[in-house]
């Protein structure tokens, strides 16, 4: 704003109604979004061995014992594989993210919990206390008239 | 396992190879001290010393008969009891006495050679035969492996197909999850389309001294000063 010979020049940046819509909109989405946290996957994540290859290690051990040399006996090393749905066989490493995610909480209750702050609680949907849409606001740059 | 699914079959391709193995081994290792002559005796002629005997009392007869003819012929001479007759038998009971020998000490080094021929023939024989063992328990333990990789390589094939089907499934939850954000970024690819439409509007409101300029600015035009 500037003044000539007494007078009052205004100068105003305007932005079309739907390009300003937008804008808040994707702000706000933006916002919800980085609330929703980290999402675990709890399907499977390695095929189990197939009864082919099953076969071929209990050839080996009778290979071993055909020769007097040590075998397993039988015993397992790899889980008991899951079957989910489709008949898939598998391994899910979520047992052990989720061993992992409560013994950080066990072991270090307050940075889990401040972790966990940024985001939505998983069990109530509510948002954390850090998220997005609670963090503080002083708006010290809203001048002009609109600004009011 | 093989016995299952096929029940002709007793033993496995390791066990096999293995029991080849162990015999192969064992009569080579049984070879190296070894001789022929240890064999020999499961190759003589039981009735050698028969056979030999009969021959002695055949040349014994016929030692007999020759010394009968030489008796009649000295008597016939008027010479039998005689130093010539004497002399005469010497030499045919010698003669007889040494073929006796000579056809023994032959028949039994025949048979001694062929016993030994045969000890070393079986000998030969069965280290060939140990040598043939340990070639076909190595056979039947690459049948075992033939087996075992064939199982592993079908098997691996299966697995793979499953690990496509388990990272089908991930790929597909992980666009699930993530459609918040790709949501968000076609919003925001959306509003970077609306910059440049920015506009902006002046406005003027004149004060007291634009005003007096205006009106002496008139004031000057009506009365030509």
């Amino acid at each position: 704003m500037s003044g000539g010979k007494g007078g009052r020049s205004n100068k105003e940046v305007t932005m079309p109604k739907f390009a300003e819509t937008v804008t808040q909109q994707g702000i706000g989405l933006a916002r919800d979004v980085s609330g929703l946290g980290y999402v675990p996957y709890y399907g499977p994540d390695v095929a189990a061995f197939s009864p082919q290859q099953e076969a071929a290690f209990r050839g080996t051990d009778i290979m071993a014992e055909s020769f007097g040399m040590p075998t397993t006996g039988g015993a397992q090393y790899m889980p008991q594989a899951q079957t989910f749905d489709g008949g898939i066989q598998g391994y899910s490493s979520a047992p052990a993210f989720e061993q992992s995610v409560d013994q950080l909480a066990m072991q270090r209750p307050g940075q889990a919990a401040y972790l966990e702050s940024f985001t939505v609680d998983p069990m109530t949907g509510q948002a954390g206390s850090r998220s997005g849409a609670r963090q503080p606001v002083a708006l010290e740059m809203q001048g002009g008239r609109k600004g009011k | 396992m093989g016995a299952s699914a096929n029940p002709a079959m007793t033993t496995n391709p390791y066990q096999a190879a293995a029991q080849a193995q162990q015999g192969a081994m064992g009569r080579t290792a049984a070879g190296l001290t070894e001789t022929a002559a240890q064999g020999i005796g499961n190759y003589q002629n039981p009735y050698e010393s028969q056979v030999v005997g009969q021959t002695l009392r055949d040349v014994g007869q016929q030692a007999l008969k020759a010394q009968n003819t030489l008796g009649a012929q000295a008597s016939a001479a008027g010479a039998f009891g005689g130093s010539r007759h004497g002399i005469a038998e010497a030499e045919m009971a010698k003669g007889y006495t040494q073929q006796m020998f000579d056809q023994a000490a032959r028949m039994r080094q025949q048979g001694f050679n062929t016993a030994l021929g045969a000890a070393q023939a079986d000998r030969a024989a069965q280290l060939g035969a140990a040598g043939q063992l340990a070639g076909m328990g190595q056979q039947a333990f690459g049948y075992g492996q033939a087996i075992q990789n064939q199982q592993m390589q079908q098997g691996a094939m299966q697995q793979a197909a499953m690990q496509s089907l388990i990272d089908a499934a991930r790929r597909q939850y992980g666009g699930y999850t993530a459609a918040p954000q790709q949501g968000l970024a076609a919003m925001f690819g959306g509003a970077n389309l609306t910059q440049g439409t920015q506009g902006s509007s002046q406005t003027y409101q004149p004060g007291l001294y634009d005003y007096l300029t205006l009106g002496a600015e008139t004031a000057a035009k009506v009365y030509g000063m």
